[in-house]
């Protein structure tokens, strides 16, 4: 200990490296491997490529109609259908946002299943969710949808302690015989293996799932099984090493190379209770099941499920931009669709805390003058990504005691849509930060100063620029 | 009319709620006289003021005593065809 292994010269350079490979400011910051991982399965080395999600058909599937809801008051149809459109834009016409899923018990879930169809949209496609009731799929078929998922709860708790079966083989015989009703009313079932990171792996999940393989190959491939990972408590682990039922890269590879199920038939569904929500779906992504379920803001039931919003930009890092899986052409993602949708979320009383990533108010907005000087010199030194081409939000500073004269000219630059050097210096702008310095310590404020205070204050002190740019 | 060190020292006094005679030259705007951020661009922008000139920001905000303020403003005026007491 204490003895250097190996030296590292200084490479000095007067021209700064940005490392704009990785971090090209116009994109998120891109995701790249340089080495594939290890993860020893029953003690034995397995290779993971992670570099091959560039060719893989990653998708993101939605369950904000459905889990969404579970953790707030209905919506309305209206609501429901302006979302789904949101969703539409935001996915793009290749649907990277692949299908949404709706409850289909009631007179309003149908109505709204017909209007968000009536929009013509071809992504994201319309699932349904049923319990695992063979009567249920006559509400499938009603509805003419072609996938339902259906609740398969696979952990001792939910089969014995929730269910009430008697064993596990009444359990799975019970399941198969609603999948094979499935089968014969035309409806794709996908099963959601519910409480799946607290469940007996070898004994049920792996035997039922090997099951349900053999059921598939005796139907059309329109029709085979489709598998949702649930980690219903989000138990899940991301880490290399973990055991199961935790382990989210042996779950994968159990189901997918043990079970085969193939990885576009397989869809991680998670949620935050330990605030591994996003990267535990990521991580699902990276180890081989090509759909992640996700809500808006991931709003959710309890703490909520993978945000929407995390994996479309997780989905363009890992993809290295904004092309297809297969590089011909844009993937069609618009993300500015979630900035509308925050809106229109917050416009409905659906709460998003300001500093929430991507979405909140004051997600790319800082009070600290120092950072406001950096932001002045160059916003990419305290801004993730070009926030404003891709969620049409530059970034902001909220003026408090500790922004300094650089925040203050920051604030006014940005009021008057001032760039380079146009922009007013920080000693033009002293009358406004005086304004602010005396409301912290002759008058004892002790809140930030609103938007509309200042542009009062900017309106008296700079009344030559407000009337060039904001008359 | 008075000197720039005079009329340096009158606004310095002023913006920093001080008496004259506690300021010398050879004092840091900051560490000796307690000039705040704030205060500092309202220093820059009474001497733009008091002089007619217009003042590079961050040169101007790179002096550091009011000695060197003397002289930066003497040149600025210089430069820019204020005329000047000595």
């Amino acid at each position: 200990m204490g003895k250097a292994e190996k030296l590292h010269p200084l490479v000095d350079s007067e021209v700064p490296n940005l490392l704009e490979q990785i971090f090209p400011y116009s994109l998120p910051p891109l995701i790249r491997f340089d080495s594939p991982v290890i993860e020893y399965i029953d003690g034995e080395p397995v290779e993971f490529d992670f570099s091959s999600v560039k060719d893989r058909e990653l998708l993101i599937t939605d369950t904000t109609f459905r889990d969404g809801q579970q953790a707030r008051p209905p919506y309305t149809v209206d609501q429901m259908v302006r979302i789904f459109d949101l969703l539409s834009r935001l996915g793009g016409p290749n649907g990277v946002i692949r299908q949404t899923e709706f409850f289909l018990y009631t007179k309003n879930d149908r109505e709204t299943l017909d209007r968000c169809r009536a929009l013509g949209h071809k992504y994201p496609e319309c699932t349904g969710w049923i319990r695992a009731v063979k009567g249920d799929f006559r509400l499938v078929q009603e509805a003419g949808l072609k996938e339902t998922g259906m609740l398969t709860s696979c952990s001792d708790y939910h089969i014995f302690h929730k269910s009430k079966f008697r064993s596990r083989k009444e359990c799975m015989d019970k399941y198969c015989e609603v999948v094979d009703a499935a089968f014969e009313a035309g409806v794709r079932p996908r099963c959601h293996l519910e409480d799946l990171t607290r469940a007996d792996i070898d004994g049920f999940v792996l035997p039922f799932v090997d099951r349900l393989m053999e059921m598939s190959r005796q139907v059309p491939a329109r029709q085979s099984v489709k598998i949702r990972l649930c980690d219903t408590m989000g138990f899940g682990i991301s880490y290399p090493g973990a055991e199961l039922p935790r382990s989210i890269p042996k779950l994968i590879y159990k189901l997918n190379r043990e079970c085969g199920v193939p990885s576009d038939r397989l869809e991680w569904h998670g949620h935050n209770d330990f605030h591994k929500v996003h990267v535990n779906a990521a991580t699902a992504w990276l180890y081989g099941c090509d759909a992640v379920n996700t809500t808006i803001f991931g709003f959710g039931e309890r703490t909520g499920n993978p945000p929407l919003e995390g994996a479309i930009f997780e989905y363009i890092a890992l993809k290295g931009g904004l092309s297809t899986s297969l590089g011909a052409g844009l993937c069609g993602i618009d993300t500015m669709a979630i900035t509308e949708l925050a809106n229109y979320m917050r416009s409905i009383g659906l709460p998003i805390p300001d500093n929430y990533p991507f979405a909140g108010r004051a997600f790319n907005t800082t009070s600290a003058g120092i950072h406001a000087g950096g932001l002045r010199q160059d916003e990419r030194i305290y801004n993730v990504f070009d926030t404003e081409r891709l969620l049409g939000l530059p970034p902001r500073i909220a003026i408090t005691d500790k922004s300094g004269a650089d925040g203050v000219a920051h604030w006014l630059n940005e009021l008057f849509g001032l760039k380079g050097d146009e922009r007013i210096s920080k000693i033009k702008v002293h009358k406004l930060a005086r304004w602010v310095m005396d409301q912290y310590e002759q008058e004892g404020r002790l809140t930030a100063i609103s938007d509309q205070e200042l542009e009062a204050k900017a309106k008296e002190f700079y009344p030559d620029y407000w009337q060039k740019y904001k008359s | 009319m008075a000197t720039v060190e005079e009329r340096v020292k009158a606004i310095t006094a002023r913006v920093l709620g001080l008496e004259l005679d506690e300021i010398k030259s050879e004092h840091s705007f900051t560490q000796d006289l307690g000039a705040e951020s704030v205060q500092s661009i309202e220093l820059v922008a009474m001497f733009e003021e008091e002089f007619g000139i217009e003042m590079d920001e961050d040169a101007a905000l790179a002096v550091e005593t009011v000695g060197g303020a003397v002289e930066f403003i003497t040149q600025v005026c210089r430069q820019q065809g204020v005329e000047l007491e000595e």
